[in-house]
């Protein structure tokens, strides 16, 4: 215990300072969650590279709860979805499940090119397609896998903050 | 002849009657004469209860009936009090018997020994001699050792529970014989009466008490006498177990108080001490093993334990105040204790009966095989639903007055004399908070897992609800169960007047006002403000979400698909964690097999895992003794060949010894 405090002192903070806060691409409907949004994940299909970078993201360098977002373990809780990778046929029904069990209002954040488009997996035999062809999606974030900063980026658009 | 007698006379004719009968007449008839015949039984025994209760007692005596002793009874009040309680019982087990026992239970033996057992119980209450009073304490063994005997050819379980049933309650029986006996000779006489006036000197006074505890602890399925409760109760027939499990375990409690109180007159302080730690100890471990069981009915077993456990923390505190001459909380003591016999008799009953109608719908006891029976079995459910609570010592239940009558009596008494006091009342406080708290999670564990959620299997799910005269049995008890929670004040003045040392309560009909200490309880007001309460927060609910728009979603089930009953808490399962907590004291054996693949050893083809909670103090103190009558058998085997030559060699021998002595002696 002596240790951790020890560690705890030493190290101090390691948060990166704040970017400038982004400028447009609020949606419509997040205003209405007034600057603090309960998130879950839903990996769809993905490679795992950008649940690393939205682990990264939730860590103590680039800090997302400090915006207002934080990740939930059930959609009753949450206000937005995030999904992550090109929608499998097997987790189409489910993805649409999750949605469903969430109260409105609700957004939908697609994080990485899988999401948005498909990606390298576009038309491949076991994808249903992009998270849009599924669900309506408010916010998409680019990169493959998107860089912490663009996910923290994409996510403060939710709060406003 | 006045009307306690009457009644009591009319029960044991009743009872004779129908058990001739239930020998003689077909099969389809036998489950209604000897149900019914019980039921009557137990209405006159309520009768004559009540009436000495009131005040009538009688006394007679028969000389010619047994030789040497002959045959006496009489009725007080303590007896009539038990009486009462067990003539209740009968009622709803003979109701409930016609039901439970027609197509499957009605050998002629089983049917006729059901009345002979109530009578049998309806007689030791009543009995005003040795000689009479072991009588009826052995005619009552040998009657219900028939019924657990019931189901031996299709589970040979029955067989070993019964086993272990004989041979405990034998040896229960031959230490109050020895005691008893003892006492006898040395007061010059069999009855009761000389028995009381007899003064004993304290040597002999302290093993009469300890030979007849014994007995009367092994009775009562107080730990360390308890292993055979929780195997005869969940084996014999439900209408019996209830009958056992609530009238029969009370006997040893009324032995406990006739013999302690009555004949010797209270005692020392270190006896109180004994049975204060006996009760305590039994309370608090009857209940931790009830909770790790999975066994519907063994649950119900290990819970009477505890009961049993809670009535001798009350006559040990009844007894320390007594020696120490405080007769208020003496009165407060022993009302709490039989209090709570006549309340676990209500919700015990209540329990077996529900539990024996689950086990007539479903087959099966185990509560990991069950769930879901609220949809097809309403009745039971609502019944098994009452007698938990009642069994909880939550506020509306019945339980809660009598351990909050005992709470009030161990409290009040820490401020009287003695070191040994001042100890043990806190630690008993603590035992009977303990007991309480696992109580609440034992029967949560049991109405949840048993009733609630989803079946577990097929035959959970194929139930139907139980016959008529089952259900009007558990209403019966159901009825009792909430009129002694919500009501209490209408029977403490009969179990003052049992108790010997006063009224402990000036009571109105709703408040229960205690005279020894400052404290007043009322439990219909707390009823009233509990459903007041929730009546209230639904009210408020209904207008706050009224003014919101409502969705009606899928339940949540990860999105995956349906929900199967494999992903429900079990029994098992929800005993988990106090388990874990618990682990120095219960000590559970697991064992996980892994097989693996002839081809390789790392593919891994079957995984199996084992956990049993075993009994502990069973496994440590009957395990030594049963091991060695074992090697004495061994060892005696060798002696016994089965060669003809050998025993006639014995014979020859020991015919010769004799003679020798003889010629040597004389």
């Amino acid at each position: 215990m002596r240790e951790l405090w020890r560690k705890m002192r030493r190290t101090g903070r390691v948060a990166e300072s704040a970017p400038p806060k982004p400028a447009a691409g609020r949606p419509a409907g997040a205003a209405e969650l007034g600057g603090s949004v309960q998130l879950r994940h839903v990996n769809a299909g993905s490679c795992n590279g950008c649940e690393v970078e939205i682990a990264s993201a939730f860590g103590p360098v680039y800090d997302a709860q400090r915006y207002g977002v934080r990740l939930e373990a059930s959609p009753r809780h949450a206000d937005a979805l995030v999904v992550t990778g090109p929608v499998t046929h097997n987790m189409a029904e489910p993805l649409r499940r999750t949605h469903q069990a969430m109260p409105e209002p609700r957004l939908v954040v697609a994080v990485g090119d899988c999401a948005r488009n498909c990606g390298v997996f576009a038309g491949a035999y076991g994808v249903a397609g992009a998270v849009a062809d599924i669900l309506p999606v408010d916010v998409e974030i680019a990169g493959c896998p998107p860089r912490p900063e663009d996910i923290v980026e994409g996510l403060r658009k939710l709060t406003g903050r | 002849m006045n009307t306690a007698a009457t009644a009591l006379c009319v029960s044991a004719a009743v009872g004779a009657l129908s058990a001739a009968l239930a020998l003689v007449v077909p099969r389809s008839l036998r489950p209604g004469i000897a149900g019914g015949g019980t039921a009557v039984v137990g209405v006159a025994a309520v009768i004559a209860g009540v009436a000495a209760l009131a005040g009538q007692t009688f006394s007679v005596t028969w000389e010619s009936v047994l030789p040497l002793s002959g045959v006496s009874f009489a009725l007080d009040p303590l007896g009539g009090l038990f009486l009462a309680v067990t003539g209740a019982v009968a009622v709803a087990a003979g109701i409930y018997s016609v039901g439970y026992t027609r197509g499957t239970l009605d050998g002629r033996v089983v049917q006729a020994a059901l009345p002979l057992f109530v009578v049998a119980m309806l007689l030791v209450p009543s009995a005003a001699g040795v000689g009479s009073f072991l009588l009826c304490w052995e005619l009552m063994a040998l009657t219900s050792l028939l019924l657990v005997l019931a189901e031996h050819r299709r589970r040979p379980e029955v067989a070993s529970a019964a086993r272990w049933y004989a041979v405990m309650t034998h040896m229960g029986f031959v230490a109050i014989l020895i005691g008893l006996l003892v006492f006898a000779a040395a007061a010059g006489g069999d009855s009761f009466t000389e028995l009381r006036a007899h003064e004993l000197s304290p040597a002999l006074g302290g093993l009469v008490f300890v030979l007849t505890l014994t007995g009367f602890a092994s009775k009562a399925g107080i730990v360390p006498l308890h292993a055979w409760l929780p195997r005869a109760h969940p084996e014999a027939p439900s209408h019996v177990s209830a009958l056992m499990s609530a009238s029969m375990v009370n006997l040893g409690v009324y032995g406990l108080v006739r013999v302690g109180f009555d004949l010797l007159g209270g005692g020392p302080a270190w006896w109180w001490l004994l049975v204060l730690a006996l009760g305590a100890l039994s309370a608090v471990y009857g209940i931790l093993q009830a909770a790790m069981d999975a066994d519907l009915k063994r649950l119900l077993g290990n819970s009477t334990s505890e009961n049993m456990g809670l009535v001798l923390i009350g006559v040990g505190a009844a007894g320390l105040f007594a020696s120490a001459g405080q007769l208020g909380l003496t009165g407060l003591a022993l009302a709490a204790a039989l209090l709570h016999v006549l309340n676990h008799a209500a919700f015990k009953t209540l329990l077996f009966l529900a539990a024996g109608s689950v086990l007539h719908a479903t087959g099966t006891r185990d509560l990991d095989a069950l769930g879901g029976l609220r949809t097809a079995m309403p009745a039971t459910t609502v019944f098994f639903g009452v007698g938990a609570l009642a069994a909880s010592a939550l506020p509306p239940g019945t339980a809660f007055v009598s351990e909050w009558l005992l709470l009030q009596a161990l409290i009040h008494g820490l401020p009287t004399s003695g070191v040994a006091t001042a100890i043990a009342m806190p630690l008993a406080v603590a035992a009977v908070a303990l007991t309480a708290g696992l109580a609440v999670a034992t029967f949560v564990k049991g109405f949840g897992v048993g009733f609630l959620a989803r079946p577990r299997s097929d035959a959970a799910a194929n139930a139907s609800e139980s016959p008529l005269s089952m259900q009007a049995a558990m209403g019966l008890a159901g009825v009792a169960c909430v009129v002694l929670a919500l009501l209490p004040a209408i029977v403490l003045p009969a179990i003052g007047a049992a108790s010997t040392y006063g009224d402990p309560s000036a009571s109105g009909a709703v408040t229960m006002q205690l005279t020894a200490v400052a404290g007043s309880l009322s439990p219909l007001l707390i009823a009233l403000a509990l459903v007041v309460g929730a009546v209230a927060v639904l009210g408020v609910l209904r207008m706050v979400v009224t003014h919101r728009v409502r969705r009606t979603a899928r339940l949540w089930d990860c999105g995956a698909g349906p929900l199967s009953p494999r992903m429900e808490y079990t029994a098992t399962s929800f005993a988990e964690p106090l388990q874990r907590v618990f682990d120095n004291v219960v000590r559970p054996e697991t064992d996980i097999d892994i097989s693996h693949y002839e081809e390789t050893s790392y593919l891994v083809q079957a995984v199996e895992y084992r956990r049993r909670v075993p009994d502990r103090i069973e496994r440590r103190l009957y395990g030594p003794v049963l091991a060695a009558a074992r090697g004495w058998g061994e060892a005696g085997r060798r002696l016994a060949t089965g060669s003809v030559h050998r025993y006639l060699g014995y014979g020859f021998y020991t015919l010769c010894a004799a003679l020798v002595l003889l010629v040597i002696a004389w």
